[in-house]
């Protein structure tokens, strides 16, 4: 999810745009296109359903079109990748019985004893939560029991979480999902918060940003989960940069001065220092300022021109000028410039990533 | 087969998979976001699921699970699968090493390649952490700052090895190239976590040395910034008393370009109590335009200069210098309880 080098298959050029406003009505159509069918590109992503889905319904929620969705077969769709155990023995077993991201990572068994695969994942649970959410799904209605007792399972001794039982990277953008889903839930049975806070606290670097597992390298992805997750659980206020920095659990000062030297000279935001500015920092980078209170610190006039490089003729956002469109960085262009208070969009709850209801 | 090659044979035409029934996607009445499937990407995943519900743990699926990952290298059922096929047939675990490389050397930047290569060099042990090594050094010769490759170089040296040369090769990498800041975290990352360097306080003096030399050379380069302050992250008194980077910071002043970062660790050293030399005092002046000489506390003089030099972070260095007071105090408290 925090990858600076994200998506791949867009390399093709798109030049001669002149457009130099943001074009709502292309980003709806855009987006449309894409609710429609995924075209072939994104398969080799098919298992993030869940996720492309989240991009492109939160987007048109973003950009006030959500009556586009037909939101009783979203929220049905949705519901049908959740795992649910068959009793309480299976719910205790050690697995995650979560969402899946799609449905070719679901399997169904006629036979009722037989126990099917469950491959449900942190990150999907994270999105389908949030799409139902944005949809208007009262998620008390949810089988909420078995999604955080189950997700106990994941964290690991040091804190941080692994998205998946049958084993797979632990680092930060977990830590995050879990804080999310208990956020979401209202309910934080399913983790323990003081672990999950020292082990973010043990992922912020020498410079002052935060890498995805401790001793890594800065990024603006693993910082942004690192801040939010801080929020939400409630170890850092709103407005951090407003109260004395003495008694705040992370190294405020060098955090925000990194966060400020990651707006490069055209005007966007890089990931890491000495890298190339690429639209998705405006909201991972962008939302951590945003979250300390700090955004008045941003250069918007020259953030927007840079954004507006990347826009795409045919709607959407690149990674980089000039290129052609992608949702993951489309999605990410439009949260930027909601919190960049473009007229016409929807408000944005940063830590949760989604928008206000 | 390689599925490499243009001409895949479709798996209903091959006579090895004659018995198998392809499961295909249920895609439900009402599916949302449909993905328009290329046609051997479909068939693959659907002898992929037959295999998979069939639990069967062979030759020719984990041959399928190559082909499933071809078209599929983010699925990670497939993945695990594959994991649990090799340990089923107890495979050669070497040849899975060349599998991984041959994958990675067209798309290195994904998390699941990653993790099924840390699952294999954890099943070889600490034979495996030259070639792991090595592995990653190969992908640093296309992209030096893959993080994904880095996660993997330090969980080799934490895990199975391989410290001696590390600093060497951190140095190599910088003089590759010296704004590659993925090099200046590895070697924060030793010389912090190194079993026989000994920690920070023994190597700080040789690392600042270094570091200044590389600033001097590069002053506009971030990079060396900040790592030369996290030298003296756990030790502000060090960093307030240690002549030089005070001295740095006056070199690159009286240079009067690429002052920025200069400017910035300057007044770092200044809220955490650094009492500045007249020479300093004198190069700072020579920076700021008699019109605006107005304020006679050093700091603030130091943000002017800031909001001058660097108008993108204008507000950022006038909340910095309208907050001054406040953050002296806090550095004199810090400074009392080290
Ligand atoms: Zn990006």
């Amino acid at each position: 999810m925090a990858d600076d080098d994200d998506l791949l298959w867009s390399s093709s050029t798109d030049r001669g745009s002149e457009v130099r406003l943001f074009d709502r009505n292309r980003h709806i159509m855009y987006l449309q296109m894409n609710y429609e069918i995924l075209p072939s590109g994104y398969e080799g992503q098919e298992i993030n359903r869940l996720t492309l889905a989240y991009f492109i319904i939160s987007g048109l929620h973003i950009l006030h079109a959500l009556d586009h969705v037909d939101k009783e077969a979203v929220i049905n769709w949705v519901l049908s990748l959740q795992a649910h155990p068959k009793n309480e023995a299976e719910l205790n077993n050690g697995q995650f019985y979560g969402f899946h991201g799609s449905r070719s990572s679901q399997f169904h068994s006629l036979d009722k004893e037989v126990s099917v695969p469950n491959n449900s994942h942190l990150a999907s649970t994270y999105c389908a939560l949030a799409i139902l959410k944005t949809v208007g799904y009262d998620l008390s209605l949810i089988n909420s029991t078995s999604i955080l007792k189950s997700m106990k399972c994941l964290q690991q001794s040091d804190g941080s979480f692994m998205p998946i039982h049958t084993g797979a990277e632990k680092d930060l953008r977990f830590v995050y999902c879990a804080a999310v889903i208990s956020s979401l839930l209202d309910d934080w049975s399913g983790m323990d918060k003081e672990k999950a806070k020292n082990y973010i606290l043990s992922c912020q670097s020498y410079d002052g940003g935060f890498g995805l597992i401790p001793g890594q390298e800065s990024h603006g992805g693993a910082t942004y989960c690192a801040v939010a997750s801080l929020r939400l659980m409630g170890f850092i206020e709103d407005n951090l940069i407003s109260q004395s920095t003495s008694s705040c659990i992370i190294d405020l000062p060098l955090l925000l001065d990194w966060c400020l030297q990651r707006q490069a000279l055209d005007g966007g935001f890089q990931g890491r220092p000495n890298k190339t500015s690429d639209t998705c920092y405006a909201f991972w980078i962008g939302g951590v300022l945003r979250i300390l209170g700090a955004n008045q610190f941003i250069d918007e006039k020259t953030l927007r021109e840079f954004l507006l490089t990347c826009q795409s003729k045919y709607g959407g956002f690149s990674k980089f000028p000039g290129q052609f469109p992608d949702l993951y960085h489309s999605y990410y262009g439009f949260t930027a410039f909601s919190m960049l208070q473009e007229t016409d969009l929807n408000s944005l709850s940063v830590e949760l990533g989604i928008s206000m209801f | 087969m390689d599925s490499d090659e243009d001409e895949r044979i479709p798996l209903s035409q091959r006579p090895e998979w004659s018995d198998i029934t392809p499961v295909p996607q249920d895609d439900g009445p009402n599916p949302v976001v449909p993905i328009a499937y290329s046609e051997e990407f479909a068939e693959t995943m659907d002898y992929f699921r037959a295999v998979y519900l069939a639990d069967e743990r062979s030759h020719r699926a984990l041959q399928l699970t190559s082909e499933a990952i071809h078209f599929n290298a983010g699925n990670y059922t497939v993945w695990q699968f594959r994991r649990v096929i090799l340990e089923a047939l107890n495979a050669d675990l070497h040849d899975e090493l060349e599998f991984v490389e041959h994958l990675a050397s067209k798309n290195s930047k994904n998390y699941q390649l990653w993790h099924h290569r840390r699952w294999v060099a954890e099943k070889l042990g600490s034979e495996a952490a030259g070639r792991e090594l090595e592995f990653t050094k190969n992908i640093f010769l296309n992209d030096a700052k893959n993080y994904h490759a880095w996660s993997h170089r330090q969980w080799v040296l934490q895990n199975l090895g391989g410290w001696e040369d590390e600093l060497a090769y951190c140095d190599k990498l910088l003089e590759d190239d010296i704004f590659n800041n993925s090099a200046w975290n590895q070697r924060y990352f030793v010389i912090t976590r190194h079993p026989g360097l000994g920690g920070i306080e023994g190597i700080r003096d040789s690392e600042v040395n270094y570091t200044i030399k590389a600033i001097l050379t590069k002053p506009e380069n971030e990079s060396p910034w900040r790592y030369l302050r996290g030298l003296y992250k756990n030790n502000m008194k060090a960093f307030v008393t240690d002549s030089k980077v005070s001295t740095l910071c006056l070199k690159v002043l009286t240079s009067k370009v690429n002052c920025v970062f200069a400017l910035s660790l300057l007044l770092d050293l200044l809220v955490h109590g650094f009492e500045p030399t007249q020479d300093l005092k004198n190069a700072l002046e020579s920076l700021i335009p008699e019109s605006n000489n107005l304020d006679s506390d050093v700091a603030a003089r130091v943000c002017l200069v800031l909001e001058i030099m660097d108008p993108m972070r204008v507000n950022y260095w006038r909340w910095r210098k309208s907050s001054l007071s406040s953050h002296v105090e806090d550095g004199v408290k810090n400074l009392s309880v080290h």
